[in-house]
C-alpha cells in the first residue's frame, strides 16, 4: 500500500484542442486536507472529475488506497470510498433532507431503518437537524451546501471531495462550514477541496496545490504558495509580475 | 397503535369491503364489465409507473408489454393447450426479456432516447404482429388478430362464463400491483428511483448504478403490464393487434398515470378508475350526439387536470386524507400515501 489515499500520476484529459488538464501530479497522505486552488477555468472540478470518474483520463492514473481506479465509473469509484460534492449543488429537490441523505444512506445498507440511522447521525453531524424533513428544494444555500457534504458523508467514504462548499456563503456561514469541515477531517476523512476563498482554505488544509491553465503551477504549505510570484502572477496577471521581482 | 394508524387501517378496511360486495348490487354484466376495465386500466397505469413513474422515464411503448404478454400466454394455450394461469408467466419472461433489451443500449443515453425508442419499438412490434401469420408450431393471425380458444367455464384455463369471477381477479391483481408499488417505493430501489429522477450524476456520486437500477425497475414494469395484458386477452377472449399493442393501449396507461398522479403510489389507481369511468359515462351519453365529441371530451378534461393539477388527482385527494388522518399537510405520515 501507498503512503497515500489519493495518487494522481500524469493526469490529462483534452477536450478538442483544450488541455483542461495537463500532466497532473499530486497525492493527498491519509487523513490530511489538501486544498487545490487556482484562477477559473484552471481545470479543478475537470480534475475532481477525473477522479471522480466522470470523465475518462486521455493520459494518466489515479490511484485510490493503492489500487489503481482509472476511468472505472463514478458509482464503482464511490463505493470505493470517494465521496464527492457538486460545484453546482445537486439536491434531490421533491425529497425531503432525510430521504436525500438516506439515498446515501443505502450504500452500505438494503435496510430502510438502517440507512434512515446512518442518515440521522450525518444530517446532526453538518448541522441539518432542524431540517430534516424540510423538502431539498426549500433548503438556503448555505443549507443545500451541507446537504451535499450529509449525502456524500452518508455513502462513509474514506476520502471526500469538496467542490467549492464554501462559495457564495456569507463569513458567518463560511465560519460554521470550516468547522463542520475540520470536524469530518479529525473523524479520519481524508479531504481535497476545490476553494476560492483563500482564508478559509488555509484554515482548514495544511497543503495547497495551485492550477492554471491545467498545470500544476506550484504547491506546498499555504505560506509557501502565497508567497509564490507565479502564483501572484496566476491571480493577479502579468503586469504584476515585474513588482514582485 | 395510535389513532393514525387506526384510521388509515379502518380505511383500507371499508375500501376494500366496499370493492369486494359490489358484485353483490351490481348485477347486470355490462357494468360488472365496465367496472372491471376500470379496475384493470387502474394496474395497467400502476405498472406503468413501476418504473416510468418512479424513475420519471417517459415510456409511450408500453403496448409491446401487453401484446407480447397475452400473445405468448394465447399462443402457448391454443396451440399446446398450456393453461394461461401457466403460460402468463411465460409471457411475463418474454416481456422482461423485451424491456431489458430496449433499456440496455438506450438507457446510458440521456434525454428524449428512450421515450423515442420505445415509439419506435412500439410501432415495430404492431406492424410485426399484423405481419405475422403463424411463427413456427403458432398460429399468430397476423392482422386478423387471434381468437382465444373458448373453453366454456374452465377456471383452471383463466375462462368464466361469468363476469364476476374475471372482477375479482382483477381487484387482486389491482391489490397486488398497490403492495409491491408501495414495498418499492419505500425500498432501497426506490429511493434510488427518486434520486435518479432528479438528477442522474448526483445519483451516480452516490454510489447508485444508474443503469442498473432503470433495468430492475422496468423489468418489473415490463412483467406486471404483460400480466395486465394477459387478464385482456381472457376478458376480451380476442385479440387484435392495433388493441392490444398499438398507440391507443401505450398512451392511454401514460394519460391515466399522469392525470392520477404519476410517481405516487396511489395516483395511477386514482387516475385509472376515475378517468376511465368519466370516458365510459360520457361516451354514453355523447357518442351518438357526434363522432368523436366523447373523445374530444375527455382530451379537454386531460388538459385540465394536467394545467391545473399538474401534480395529478392525488394532490387533491392528499388533503382530504391529511385532514381525515389529522396530520399536517407536511406530516411525518406522509411518505405512506405519495
Amino acid at each position: 500500500m501507498s503512503a497515500s489515499i489519493l495518487e494522481v500520476k500524469q493526469l490529462t484529459i483534452n477536450f478538442g484542442g483544450l488541455i483542461a488538464v495537463n500532466n497532473l501530479d499530486m497525492q493527498v497522505g491519509y487523513g490530511e486536507a489538501v486544498g487545490l486552488i487556482g484562477p477559473n477555468g484552471a481545470g479543478k472540478t475537470s480534475a475532481f472529475n477525473l477522479i471522480s470518474g466522470v470523465y475518462k483520463p486521455t493520459h494518466g492514473q489515479v490511484i485510490f488506497n493503492g489500487e489503481d481506479i482509472t476511468g472505472l465509473p463514478p458509482h464503482v469509484i464511490n463505493r470505493k470510498g470517494i465521496g464527492r460534492t457538486f460545484q453546482i449543488v445537486k439536491p434531490f429537490g421533491s425529497m425531503t433532507v432525510l430521504e436525500n441523505v438516506m439515498v446515501g444512506g443505502f450504500a452500505h445498507t438494503s435496510n430502510r431503518n438502517k440507512s434512515k440511522a446512518i442518515a440521522m447521525e450525518v444530517i446532526e453531524r453538518v448541522g441539518l437537524q432542524r431540517k430534516v424533513n424540510a423538502l431539498a428544494k426549500s433548503l438556503t444555500l448555505a443549507d443545500r451546501k451541507r446537504l451535499e457534504v450529509a449525502k456524500a458523508l452518508a455513502t462513509d467514504p474514506k476520502l471526500l471531495l469538496l467542490d467549492e462548499v464554501l462559495a457564495g456563503l456569507n463569513p458567518t456561514e463560511v465560519e460554521e462550514a470550516v468547522d463542520m469541515i475540520k470536524d469530518i477531517n479529525k473523524s479520519g476523512i481524508s479531504i481535497l477541496m476545490i476553494e476560492h476563498v483563500l482564508q478559509a482554505t488555509m484554515a482548514i488544509c495544511n497543503h495547497i496545490v495551485v492550477l492554471d491553465y491545467g498545470k500544476k503551477i506550484a504547491e506546498g504549505t499555504p505560506q509557501e504558495v502565497t508567497n509564490n510570484p507565479e502564483v501572484i502572477k496566476a491571480y493577479l496577471g502579468d503586469e504584476y509580475e515585474a513588482v514582485i521581482n | 397503535m395510535d389513532i393514525v394508524q387506526k384510521k388509515k387501517i379502518g380505511l383500507i378496511v371499508i375500501i376494500l369491503a366496499i370493492a369486494l360486495s359490489i358484485p353483490l348490487f351490481v348485477t347486470k354484466p355490462y357494468y360488472i364489465h365496465v367496472i372491471t376495465m376500470c379496475l384493470l386500466w387502474a394496474y395497467l397505469a400502476s405498472s406503468w409507473n413501476l418504473f416510468c413513474g418512479f424513475a420519471g422515464q417517459l415510456s409511450l411503448g408500453h403496448g409491446i408489454f401487453t401484446a407480447v404478454g397475452a400473445y405468448v400466454t394465447i399462443m402457448l394455450f391454443n396451440d399446446f393447450n398450456i393453461s394461461p394461469w401457466i403460460g402468463m408467466f411465460a409471457g411475463g419472461a418474454a416481456a422482461v426479456l423485451l424491456s431489458t433489451l430496449i433499456g440496455y443500449p438506450t438507457f446510458k443515453l440521456r434525454g428524449a432516447y428512450y421515450a423515442l425508442a420505445t415509439v419506435a419499438i412500439g410501432s415495430g412490434v404492431m406492424v410485426l404482429i399484423e405481419n405475422t401469420m403463424t411463427l413456427g408450431p403458432f398460429h399468430v393471425g397476423g392482422a386478423e388478430g387471434l381468437i382465444v380458444r373458448l373453453m366454456g367455464n374452465a377456471p383452471a384455463y383463466l375462462q368464466f362464463m361469468s363476469k364476476v369471477p374475471y372482477y375479482y381477479l382483477a381487484l387482486a391483481m389491482l391489490v397486488i400491483v398497490v403492495v409491491f408499488s408501495y414495498w418499492l417505493k419505500n425500498s432501497r430501489l426506490g429511493f434510488y428511483l427518486s434520486a435518479l429522477k432528479e438528477d442522474e450524476d448526483a445519483a451516480a456520486a452516490l454510489g447508485i448504478n444508474v443503469r442498473n437500477a432503470k433495468l430492475v425497475a422496468a423489468a418489473y414494469s415490463a412483467f406486471f403490464t404483460a400480466i395486465g395484458g394477459v387478464f385482456y386477452a381472457m376478458l376480451i377472449r380476442y385479440l387484435e393487434p392495433m388493441a392490444i399493442a398499438g398507440p391507443m393501449m401505450s398512451n392511454e396507461m401514460v394519460f391515466l398515470a399522469v392525470v392520477g398522479g404519476s410517481g405516487t403510489v396511489f395516483g395511477p389507481v386514482v387516475g385509472g378508475i376515475t378517468l376511465h369511468a368519466i370516458s365510459e359515462v360520457i361516451q354514453f351519453y355523447f357518442s351518438d350526439m357526434a363522432q368523436g365529441l366523447h373523445l374530444f371530451i375527455y382530451g379537454l378534461i386531460v388538459v385540465f387536470v394536467i394545467m391545473f393539477k399538474p401534480q395529478g388527482i392525488i394532490d387533491i385527494l392528499q388533503k382530504y386524507y391529511n385532514r381525515f388522518l389529522g396530520i399536517s399537510d407536511r406530516g411525518e405520515d406522509e411518505s405512506s400515501v405519495s
